[in-house]
């Protein structure tokens, strides 16, 4: 199983920002939002290919969504806002009130796991400890 | 019916210029609008939420007055009730949340403690030199966006205010205009400006310190993985030109140095004001999350983080903001309103909302409103009903009622909430 540690950065899409007006529930939604972008070289070391699964881990969490090719620089990877993305970003602000939701330290694997429907996404939380 | 001029509820440009056709008590068309707010006025009748209370583990569908009668007892018995959200609302619905909250001796907060709190916390430092929209369009001959993306996020802001339109002073649009992104990866409004600069990620603030320090005559070299010669080339820009502006974004306020990356900035435009007219101006996200600031402000004296426990206002980020709160377990009932924490919250935090009673307020189905105890469905304000926002530059405009709807105004809702809880 290949890995590489990255950048990690959220943020607003147009597929995102149109999807979730649509309904947070649906099929289009977890497509738009369960997805990660990374530069094409970083896909090959890793050996994910486009549409492909992958696992996101950091300190925080553990994440499995879809992988997207980007042209984003070697080393850092794109999540759009959502609760995929939030699964692995940590809920202490350093006393701002502000999570550290940009520039997280993360290890991408590959990984035959499923990305998590809305559904089981709330039971995760639920299950936090 | 065909309305005209209506002002858009999706994010802080509050275009002003939509129109929209009516059929059969349903949104037919939309004309002038972005993708965003397209969806946003088209979907409206889409996966609405109803009321219901969680019996026996499961959600079930109950009158309304029953699910009122249910908030108002769960926020009268908690001991420290925490009220979040608020940003796409209106005002009058804003300053009805600050009172119950007052009422209920409750934390109050706004979702700027996730996108501009570090805005704010940077001007109570060190002030802002601001200036409206209306201004950028007239006057601006150079426009710097930094760590944002409105080809993205805020899609008319480059045609309406900030790239191409023609005003008193920009008669020839886009070409009387030099446009400047900085940011760590190159995204769709790279393509919009003349000049691209990468930024390493979590390095604004050492960029931004090293245009301030060229500015007073220093020379830093290469900083951030920009060259020095670039550095050198823009600090000029920024000082020969007739009016400038810095457009920043989440890029600055939730990497590392959070409020001090805004605190460089804001430093920044005050020096260039020594050589020439500049000001900065944050992209706010939802379309009334500046209104939640200004709510909060002239009934508390603060923006956000509001806690009245003592029974007067006390401000604290960090302490009163909503992650802070949830993750450290401390409130035991939530009212969220006008916002869905729990797809935007880190789940460590989130989890908490699914541990208390959580009560939902909001016109669609929210990942929060599948957590919680009680949802009460409400009117989308600007499209169902009325009500002011204010713009990303702190102009107020107001929101109009374009479809008769079954729903209640978010105001009307929290003004039966404090009647039951006084009651």
């Amino acid at each position: 199983m290949n890995y590489m540690k990255v950048i990690l950065i959220s943020g607003r899409t147009v597929e995102q920002g149109t999807s979730l007006e649509i309904s947070k529930t649906s099929e289009e939604y977890s497509n738009n939002v369960a997805m990660i972008m990374m530069n094409e070289n970083d896909m090959k070391e890793i050996g994910v290919k486009e549409g492909e699964n992958v696992e996101v881990n950091t300190k925080f969490g553990s994440a499995v969504v879809r992988c997207k090719e980007s042209k984003i620089d070697h080393g850092i990877a794109f999540m759009p806002y959502g609760p995929w993305v939030n699964m692995v970003i940590g809920a202490d602000t350093q006393g701002t009130g502000m999570p550290d939701s940009k520039g997280v330290e993360a290890e991408i694997l590959t990984t035959d796991k499923d990305v998590l429907r809305i559904a089981n996404v709330i039971t995760h939380i639920k299950g936090i400890k | 019916m065909i309305y005209k001029n209506i002002v858009c509820p999706l994010c802080g440009c509050l275009c002003d210029d939509i129109e929209v056709v009516t059929e059969n008590g349903r949104v037919a068309d939309v004309k002038n609008a972005c993708t965003f707010s397209k969806s946003k006025f088209l979907n409206h009748a889409k996966d609405r939420a109803k009321p219901r209370i969680k019996k026996n583990g499961k959600l079930v569908e109950v009158p309304i007055e029953e699910a009122l009668d249910e908030a108002a007892e769960v926020l009268k018995k908690a001991d420290f009730p925490l009220i979040y959200g608020l940003s796409s609302t209106e005002t009058d619905a804003q300053r009805l949340a600050v009172e119950l909250a007052e009422l209920i001796g409750a934390s109050i907060d706004n979702t700027s403690s996730v996108c501009h709190g570090p805005t704010i916390q940077a001007a109570q430092d060190c002030g802002a030199a601001k200036c409206t929209l209306g201004e950028v369009k007239n006057r601006a001959d150079l426009v710097i966006f930094w760590g944002c993306n409105p080809a993205e996020a805020h899609i008319k802001h480059a045609t309406r205010y900030s790239i191409t339109p023609r005003g008193l002073y920009t008669e020839s649009g886009k070409k009387g205009r030099e446009i400047v992104h900085i940011d760590v990866r190159e995204t769709k409004t790279s393509k919009m400006a003349n000049i691209f600069v990468k930024v390493k990620p979590g390095q604004d603030y050492e960029l931004l310190s090293a245009f301030r320090a060229v500015l007073k005559g220093y020379d830093g070299g290469d900083v951030a993985g920009v060259p020095s010669e670039t550095i050198k080339q823009l600090a000029e820009k920024m000082k020969s030109c007739k009016f400038g502006v810095i457009f920043f974004g989440l890029g600055l306020t939730m990497t590392g140095g959070k409020h001090m990356n805004v605190d460089a900035a804001l430093r920044l435009v005050r020096d260039l004001n020594d050589h020439t007219k500049f000001a900065i101006i944050p992209m706010r996200g939802h379309y009334n999350v500046s209104g939640a600031n200004d709510v909060m402000t002239w009934c508390t004296g603060y923006p956000y983080a509001v806690n009245f426990s003592k029974g007067y206002p006390v401000y604290n980020p960090g302490e009163f903001s909503a992650v802070d709160i949830l993750a450290r377990r401390e409130c035991d009932a939530t009212l969220i309103i006008a916002s869905d924490p729990v797809a935007h919250f880190p789940a460590q935090a989130s989890k908490h909302l699914a541990k208390i009673p959580t009560i939902v307020i909001d016109p669609k189905v929210s990942l929060t409103s599948l957590i919680a105890k009680i949802v009460i469905p409400s009117a989308i304000a600007g499209i169902e009903c009325d009500g002011t926002a204010y713009r990303m530059d702190g102009i107020p405009l107001r929101l109009k009622k374009v479809i008769d709807s079954e729903f209640s105004p978010d105001r009307e809702i929290l003004k039966r909430i404090i009647e039951k809880v006084k009651a």
